[in-house]
């Protein structure tokens, strides 16, 4: 073995450890994520009961801002983290969540429904996003509680589901999820950039029609 | 082997693989930089109907700037991050998205929209920004959703082959070299207009306290 072979062979290993860790450590605070979504969005009573009680307008309107701006931003890095579920070349090397593009598509629908209604103060918009948090949470949550986290130590019919569930243990499956999940993840985002390019960036679509000359 | 050619390989290999490190976590983490910008610019109006419902100036105000600070703030840390697909050497030793320059082009002349309009404040210009945006996003996300990350996929082998930099270089190479010659004059149109504009403003500025003097008149010192 010549010095460059050693080198070559350290290279290659600093690269595929350096990305399975980065892959790795996303897979593993995802769940995380995903608990503090739904704890947020659920929390929402408690908070506007918190907001009655404030005697400052202020701090009032703080709370507000920084419980909405909080809740938002998890669901947009919710998104972006699971982007690696749309890369069938990762889906097939790591052990990940089968329906997580699935899971992926229902927090980028609760976006959609956001950027097009409004759930803070519609009744049909906040059960529209609250039943996309529950089934994207389900589409996570199961296959990684069942399939990822339990294939180790189960046995029999149990082994067979668990492996069914994960998407390196079933490669045809997790890359057909991942090519609809692409799809619906580009007509949602042509309709997302439909709208905002109709509304010209407005609040609703009445401001847009009367600010256009 | 000696224990120095050890030395040397290890030595070899933080180098060389530290490079390589870098630059595959900028690219790793480029999808997510596209997305965050995008998802930030198009969600303009759900920021500005939570904005509308502040009963105070103050959190208004804050809630804007933590939104324009963050969407111009990425915008700006994609295109600085996307700079490695104008080197000719990265784009042919390493698997990037064959559109990757065109993608950071577009990029560019959203950012430039956002410097020569008012983009907040005018539909169109808004509008404008936004096309650039989507068609940048398209032309990064294609190439490295269906080529860069499918080389698994032998029904994706002709399109991936096409469309990963350093698979095609005959094609590449001139993408990279036409999108920075593209990238070079619009940077030099900003910075032509920048001159120009701060050129007029100054004059502006300075022009009422020339005209002012008169015989009578005392000498005011401009600011």
């Amino acid at each position: 073995m010549s010095v460059q072979d050693l080198a070559n062979a350290i290279i290659s290993g600093i690269n595929a450890g350096g990305e399975q860790f980065l892959e790795g450590t996303m897979a593993a605070v995802l769940p995380v994520v995903w608990l503090a979504i739904l704890g947020l969005h659920l929390g929402r009573p408690y908070i506007l009961d918190m907001i009655d009680r404030f005697t400052l307008r202020l701090g009032a309107d703080l709370l507000w801002l920084i419980y909405a701006g909080l809740r938002d931003l998890l669901i947009v890095s919710g998104v972006i983290m699971s982007f690696m579920f749309f890369f069938p070349d990762v889906v097939l090397a790591d052990q990940l969540p089968l329906t997580g593009g699935l899971a992926a598509c229902a927090l980028f629908g609760v976006l959609l429904v956001k950027l097009m209604g409004d759930p803070d103060h519609n009744l049909r918009d906040f059960q529209l996003t609250t039943g996309l948090l529950g089934l994207g949470a389900i589409f996570y949550f199961v296959p990684y509680v069942l399939g990822v986290q339990t294939n180790a130590v189960a046995t029999g019919t149990l082994l067979n589901i668990s492996n069914f569930l994960v998407t390196s243990s079933n490669p045809d499956w997790a890359v057909g999820i991942g090519y609809v999940s692409v799809a619906l993840l580009a007509i949602m985002g042509a309709v997302a950039a439909g709208y905002t390019l109709m509304t010209g960036g407005r609040a609703d679509m009445e401001e847009a029609n009367a600010t256009n000359p | 082997m000696k224990p120095t050619d050890i030395a040397d390989a290890i030595t070899q290999a933080l180098v060389q693989g530290g490079s390589q490190w870098m630059i595959s976590t900028i690219v790793a983490f480029l999808p997510v930089l596209w997305t965050m910008a995008l998802i930030l610019h198009l969600g303009r109006p759900y920021v500005l109907r939570t904005l509308r419902r502040c009963g105070l100036r103050l959190g208004a105000d804050v809630w804007w700037m933590s939104y324009l600070l963050m969407r111009d703030g990425v915008l700006l840390i994609t295109f600085a991050l996307s700079w490695i697909f104008f080197e000719p050497n990265i784009v042919a030793n390493s698997a990037l998205p064959l559109t990757g320059p065109l993608a950071t082009l577009a990029l560019l002349l959203a950012l430039a929209v956002k410097l020569s309009r008012r983009v907040d404040d005018d539909v169109n210009a808004y509008r404008l920004a936004t096309i650039f945006l989507v068609l940048g996003a398209t032309l990064y996300y294609g190439p490295q959703v269906f080529a860069v990350e499918a080389t698994s996929q032998p029904n994706l082998a002709g399109f991936g082959q096409f469309f990963t930099s350093n698979l095609n270089l005959p094609y590449a190479l001139p993408i990279m070299w036409v999108s920075l010659a593209g990238a070079l004059i619009v940077a030099g149109w900003l910075f032509v207009r920048t001159m120009i504009s701060a050129s007029h403003t100054m004059a502006r500025r300075l022009s009422p306290t020339t005209h002012q003097q008169t015989p009578e008149s005392k000498p005011v010192a401009t600011v």
